[in-house]
């Protein structure tokens, strides 16, 4: 399990990023924090010809406000991340997902916008980012465009990324006032990637449901929005029952491809389930039970 | 496809391991945990599944504990890194936390032992004084196969009190009992 | 003790200095500060390295290599492919039934049988480029149907793993002890189970390793290994490398982890070996993690059970029927060895007066079985446990309770259970009461009531198994009506040395380690004999080449074989250090004993001389020593294996071959959410009986460890392959062994009834735990949802199975509670 051989490009600079994948084009991979890269390069199921290090770019590391957004930069890690303060206080649905992204090792060197970009169907922020109407910045030679999360995601490992473009940025809106959020997710194992998992916030106008946005991750090609479930919630005050026949809308249409840990049908059963205990605690904490 | 070694570019790079200088010459492709093992002979971190879930590899980066098997060497240019053998402060003294260890029999075949120990160091450093089940989630980062980790918290529990009491006192720790 | 001699009553064992402390391991500092050398890490001048390149498919005929590409890229020294190594080296050792009609080789020869398996292998420069140049070796492979249902292959002979073979089915026999039909004829109940094993593995952290150094000069092969060193057999593994076996050493390495994945392990070493033959420098094979799931010796049982149990109306059980189907994969090299563990405690505790056991062995395009703690008695212990389970329930009679009825009274050890094999000793009822106490069943049973009021699915699950240790070598064979030979050695040996100053060093002839702690259990038992401290005793190991018989660790029986080997080596040196002190105390060497580390004479406490004096004698002071002695203080022992008998001619007695039964009782209490089928461990407590402890502390370490590894064994950990053959948990991202947050924190008691056969009383404890968590976790999990009527008949219990049969039993999401 030793990686083929691939030209290393080290760069300093977002600008030096960009000219060397744009000369490099459909051959250049980027090399972010490498938790998914490089094991699959490892098994040589990746064998990318140039690796284009961008670690070194210092002026992508950033966690900050802009803007009234959370901003973070390409290299931005999720260790710091889910410590640093402006994520803490906008984004908790962002930071209570990182805990269940692999473990501190692997946090320490994996980025946010990496598993954005990298799209893994299982992953945890892909959905978080969609839930949150994150948008991200998709950096080429040519300039900049931003793209809604929601429009990013194509397929599983598929993204709207042309070749040649570095994602520079992923900036969530911060969380409403007063709004509820949940991350729930089922997994085999501590860390591990979820057999189901919901990405929820909810934003209460007395107690009538203002605005909610649920996400379902690992049951489908990409994160999958709930709408049918959104809109039924909208303007209700949800108790059991409508959570559980959100729920059961949420799931009506999915059919997740099966693996060792899970079919099709438990899938389902289980995203089910997640989405209910995610509707139920964001509904809790908007309604004071966790306020940050 | 893949390009072999006798045509592939070779990177220098400078590299603090353990307190010490190195510049190296690497094939990109070299994995950090090959380089330290290979190259410097530090052979005490080992590659337990070279896809970044066992954490046989672990050092510390930098300050911080990764898994030296989803590195290239190339990357570490610039970097401290301290493995395990660059823990104890001497031939005659272990560190607190490999004290813990050997009292508690916190280890059996000591394959995953230096990365438990550096991830024992990383987390009482952010937590001197972890419950069961804090240190229970810092070492779940890291697989054993031999302990059933029981040993291996107790041995954190242990360690967290040698270093409260150490950091008070400033005294050297227990020797062996 | 010589063989089938009488059993003694049992000897506590007496006023001991080291035995029974728990005290800091000798091993452990080296592996603390990553000094511990494990194979991977060694180095060698020019030393090359391997790279296997695996099969793609399950059942394919190689119609040709193509390796020239491969050959041409820098920094390859060679290729090797089946053909051209079936010219090198002969097949593998191999104990299977037919070993003419399944051969295993190093590599696959004409047809590849299971994902995986080796067809050709590449030597260069370094694991990289040998990688690099895998993908240039061309095989033509002609796919054919894979065999992947055992029960079906069973049937089938138009497909065959093994053309020769004519079968599947390596080997089928009917075993019958005592009056089976009688006692089910008379029984007022008969419970049956349909139970599946599914297919887990040892998979320690630590691959399979080995560097082979030919020397052209000698013609000696070195092999450096972290397989078991058994000196005991290594003559096989030279004969197939074809090197004469006094001109081949095998040098053994601590391995990270073994669990049995280091037993045997014939291909890694036989791979490096030739690779060094072949090519004149040092070779390295080192697994990587890929090789060692697909094509390393340690899957583990996978099987198919029918079983009944005959019991009288008040839960009496009077016998048991069992009849076993085994998925071994393509090949059989360990014979059916692990059904013969299972027969050495198929009966479990329990008075049960016959039993009969059918064993059907069926190859399949699987990777070939190795072996995994409890080396098959897991199982058995699992089936027996579960229907012990369901009788209690049928009779609506408490899980501890039926057990207690039906316990071996402590009076009747040694017992002799229907298969031959005989329990030394045990007081079952006590470690029940222990363990019930320790747990606070009482206590948490109410609380489950209450937590069932909550609506909480909570369960308490209750078994009390055995633990055989100290195989003897007759179960390799007593299979076969005609065995080619009859072995009836497991000898361990060691040389005990003491210096000139005294100083003692102790040469172990088996694997040194792989975190079973036997440099601490020879360092404490040397300790023992000779009142030092253990972690002034030098330990080291000597290789195959010149080595005493050892068969190494296996069976859990190394520290028992250890405890006899150093009593005896050390009684010798003592015997001649007696002469010398009585020489020069000029007294009858009758009246000179041994005291605190030192001679004396019996009743004059100030004639002393200490040992070290007496060593120092023995080795400067030639004249000054008896008549008839020479220089020197050491001796070498090989110790026999404590108690064998023979099996009978018509094999309905196997005779005692598994004498030292240990035995331990589990509890587990967890809590099952029905929507997810997660399964979480809210308590657990065991108590062990393993004889006279020598290092508590580590031995509770085995048991905590193994315990975690049934657990997992329970609800997490399988191979899997689907219906095409391909293997889908090739990585540690699907084969889900436990972090720290899925195994519970362990109570832990003790019960200590001594062996009366062995050393101190001393019985193995290495396997400990795993043969005991998943019959405890089933009857938990059938516990938590009983509502439901669910009985776990098949493991792993997976979430998506336990919610599967909550389906199944009418009790989908739906009903779930709120
Ligand atoms: C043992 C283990 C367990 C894990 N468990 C989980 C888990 O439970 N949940 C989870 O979500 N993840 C998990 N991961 C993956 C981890 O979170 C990764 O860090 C993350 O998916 C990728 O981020 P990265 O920065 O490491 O990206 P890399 O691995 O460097 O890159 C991944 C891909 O994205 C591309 N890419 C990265 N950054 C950019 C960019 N800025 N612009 C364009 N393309 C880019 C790369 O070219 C590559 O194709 C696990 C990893 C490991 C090793």
């Amino acid at each position: 399990m030793k990686p083929a051989a691939f030209e290393y490009h080290r760069v300093g600079t977002t600008a030096e990023a960009v000219a060397v994948l744009d000369q490099l084009g459909e051959d250049g991979r980027v090399l972010a924090g490498g938790q998914s890269l490089v094991p699959l390069m490892n098994f040589r199921l990746a064998q990318p010809e140039h690796l284009v290090d961008i670690n070194g770019v210092g002026e992508l590391g950033y966690v900050r406000h802009d803007d009234g957004m959370l901003a973070l930069g390409a290299t931005a890690r999720q260790a710091h991340v889910a410590a640093a303060e402006p994520a803490r206080s906008d984004v908790p649905l962002l930071v209570e997902a990182l805990g269940f992204v692999a473990h501190p090792p692997i946090r320490h060197r994996g980025t946010v916008v990496g598993s954005i970009a990298h799209a893994d169907p299982a992953a945890e922020l892909p959905s978080v980012a969609v839930a949150c109407h994150a948008s991200l910045t998709l950096t080429s030679r040519a300039g900049s465009r931003d793209v809604a999360a929601e429009d990013f995601f194509l397929g599983p490992f598929e993204t709207l990324l042309a070749p040649g473009e570095l994602v520079t940025e992923v900036r969530f809106p911060p969380s409403a006032p007063g709004a509820g959020w949940a991350f729930v997710e089922f997994a085999r194992r501590h860390g591990d990637f979820a057999i189901a998992g919901a990405a929820v916030t909810l934003a209460l106008d007395g107690d009538r449901v203002a605005d909610a946005s649920i996400v379902l991750c690992a049951v489908g090609p990409r994160p999958l929005r709930a709408d049918r479930a959104e809109a039924l919630l909208l303007g209700q005050a949800p108790d059991a029952e409508l959570i559980a026949e959100a729920a059961e809308r949420a799931v009506a249409d999915l059919a997740p491809g099966a693996d060792i840990h899970g079919g099709t049908e438990y899938r389902i059963g289980v995203a089910r389930v997640q989405v209910r205990r995610a509707i139920t605690l964001a509904l809790e904490r908007a309604n004071g039970g966790d306020r940050r | 496809m893949t390009a072999s070694a006798s045509n592939a570019q070779t990177l220098p790079i400078t590299v603090t391991v353990n307190g010490r200088a190195y510049e190296l010459a690497l094939e990109p492709r070299k994995l950090l945990a090959d380089v330290l093992r290979q190259d410097l002979g530090l052979t005490g971190l080992n590659i337990g599944c070279a896809h970044g879930v066992c954490g046989s590899c672990t050092i510390l980066l930098d300050g911080e504990t990764v898994r030296s098997c989803t590195l290239f060497g190339v990357q570490a240019d610039g970097a401290e890194i301290t493995t395990i053998e660059g823990v104890a402060p001497s031939f005659e003294e272990l560190h607190p936390v490999q004290e813990a260890f050997w009292a508690q029999q916190g280890l059996q075949c000591g394959y995953c032992t230096p990365g438990m120990v550096l991830r024992t160091i990383e987390l009482l450093r952010e937590n001197p004084d972890p419950t069961r089940e804090q240190a229970r989630e810092a070492i779940a980062s890291n697989l054993c196969r031999c302990t059933g980790y029981q040993f291996i918290v107790d041995a954190v529990i242990d360690a967290a009190a040698r270093l409260r009491s150490a950091a008070q006192q400033e005294e050297p720790d227990e020797s062996r009992s | 003790m010589s063989r089938g001699a009488e059993i003694p009553k049992i000897q506590a064992p007496r006023d001991l200095k080291w035995i029974g402390r728990s005290t800091r391991r000798v091993e452990d500092p080296k592996y603390l500060r990553g000094l511990g050398r494990y194979v991977a890490d060694l180095e060698f001048p020019g030393m090359l390295h391997a790279a296997i390149v695996r099969s793609p498919h399950p059942h394919a005929r190689i119609l040709g290599i193509d390796a020239e590409a491969a050959r041409q890229i820098p920094g390859v020294v060679a290729v090797v492919t089946g053909a051209e190594a079936a010219e090198l080296v002969d097949p593998l050792p191999d104990s299977g039934p037919a070993p003419d009609r399944h051969v295993f080789r190093v590599l696959a020869l004409d047809k590849v049988r299971y994902v995986g398996e080796g067809v050709a292998l590449v030597i260069a420069e370094s694991r990289y480029i040998a990688e690099d140049a895998r993908d240039y070796v061309d095989v033509d492979y002609e796919p054919l149907d894979p065999i992947v249902d055992p029960i079906a292959a069973g049937q089938d002979t138009s497909n065959l793993v093994h053309d020769a073979l004519g079968s599947n089915v390596a080997y089928d026999r009917t075993f019958t002890f005592g009056d089976v039909e009688r006692h089910f004829a008379e029984a007022d109940i008969v419970v049956r189970d349909r139970l599946h094993w599914r297919r887990g593995a040892a998979m320690p952290l630590d691959n399979g390793g080995a560097v082979g150094i030919y020397d052209p000069a000698t013609g000696e092969l070195t092999i450096h290994a972290n397989s078991i060193s058994m000196t005991w057999f290594a003559f096989a593994l030279a004969a197939t490398l074809r090197i004469p076996s006094n001109k081949f050493d095998v040098i053994s390495y601590a391995s990270g982890g073994s669990f049995g994945a280091r037993f045997c392990n014939w291909r890694v070493l036989v791979t490096a070996g030739l690779a060094s033959k072949l090519t004149g420098r040092p070779v390295k094979y080192s697994e990587d993690r890929l090789d060692h799931i697909t094509n390393g010796d340690q899957h583990a049982s996978d099987r198919y059970y029918d079983v009944e149990l005959a019991l009288t109306r008040d839960g009496i059980f009077r016998s048991l029927k069992t009849d076993v189907i085994d998925d071994y994969g393509a090949y059989c090299h360990l014979g059916v060895g692990t059904h013969g563990n299972a027969m050495a405690q198929v009966t479990g505790a329990y008075r049960i007066e016959s039993t009969v056991y059918r064993v059907r062995a069926v190859l399949t395009n699987k990777t070939q079985q190795g072996a995994y703690r409890g080396f098959g008695a897991e199982v058995a212990n699992w089936a027996i446990e579960r229907l012990v389970d369901k009788a209690a329930r049928q009779l609506d009679i408490d899980p501890a309770e039926i057990r207690r009825k039906n316990f071996i009274q402590p009076e009747q050890f040694p017992y002799h259970i229907p298969t031959g094999n005989m329990y030394d000793s045990g007081d079952y009822e006590r470690v029940l009461d222990h363990a019930l106490e320790l747990f606070g069943y009482d206590h948490w049973r109410a609380e489950q009531a209450r937590m069932r009021a909550d609506g909480r699915r909570v369960g308490i699950g209750l078994v009390s198994c055995q633990e055989r240790s100290v195989y003897s070598a007759t179960e390799f064979w007593f299979w076969y009506d005609d065995p080619a030979v009859q072995t009836t050695s497991t000898p361990e040996g060691v040389k005990l040395t003491a210096d000139a100053l005294g100083n003692l060093t102790v040469t172990l002839h088996s694997t040194p380690f792989w975190g079973n702690s036997s440099d601490t259990m020879a360092a404490m038992l040397v300790a023992e004999e000779f009142d030092v401290d253990p972690a002034t005793v030098g330990i080291e190991y000597h290789g195959t080449k010149g080595g005493l018989p050892a068969a190494g660790p296996g069976g859990s029986r190394l520290t028992v074989m250890y405890a006899g080997a150093i009593r005896g080596a050390a009684t010798k040196i003592k015997d001649k250090a007696r002469r010398i002190a009585a020489q020069q105390f000029e007294a009858d060497p009758e009246d000179v004993e041994w005291v605190d580390g030192g001679f004396q004479v019996r009743g004059t406490p100030d004639v002393r001389k200490e040992f070290g004096e007496i060593a120092m004698a023995a080795h400067l002071f030639a004249t000054e020593l008896p008549e008839g002695l020479q220089s020197g203080l050491e001796a070498s022992h090989v110790y026999d294996h404590p108690y064998t008998t023979m099996p009978s001619k018509d094999r309905t007695d196997l005779g005692v071959f598994y004498p030292c039964m240990g035995h331990a009782c589990h509890i587990a209490m967890v809590e099952v959410d029905v929507e997810t089928g997660g399964v979480k461990v809210l308590r657990y407590a065991a108590v062990h009986d393993a004889g006279t402890m020598v290092n508590p502390r580590s031995l509770e370490g085995q048991i905590i460890g193994g315990t975690a590894q049934g657990i997992a064994t329970a609800l997490l950990e399988e191979l899997v392959y689907d219906d095409q053959g391909q293997l889908l948990s090739s990585s540690f991202t699907d084969f889900l062994m436990p972090t720290a947050m899925e195994v519970p924190e362990l109570d832990i008691g003790h019960e200590e009834t001594p062996s009366p056969i062995t050393e101190y009383g001393i019985k193995g404890g290495g396997e400990a735990g795993r043969m005991m968590a998943p019959g405890a976790m089933s009857a938990a999990i059938d516990d938590a949802l009983v509502d439901y009527g669910i009985h776990v008949a098949e493991l792993p219990a997976t979430p998506e199975r336990i919610v599967r049969w909550i389906g199944e039993a009418g009790g989908g999401a739906g009903s779930a509670p709120r």
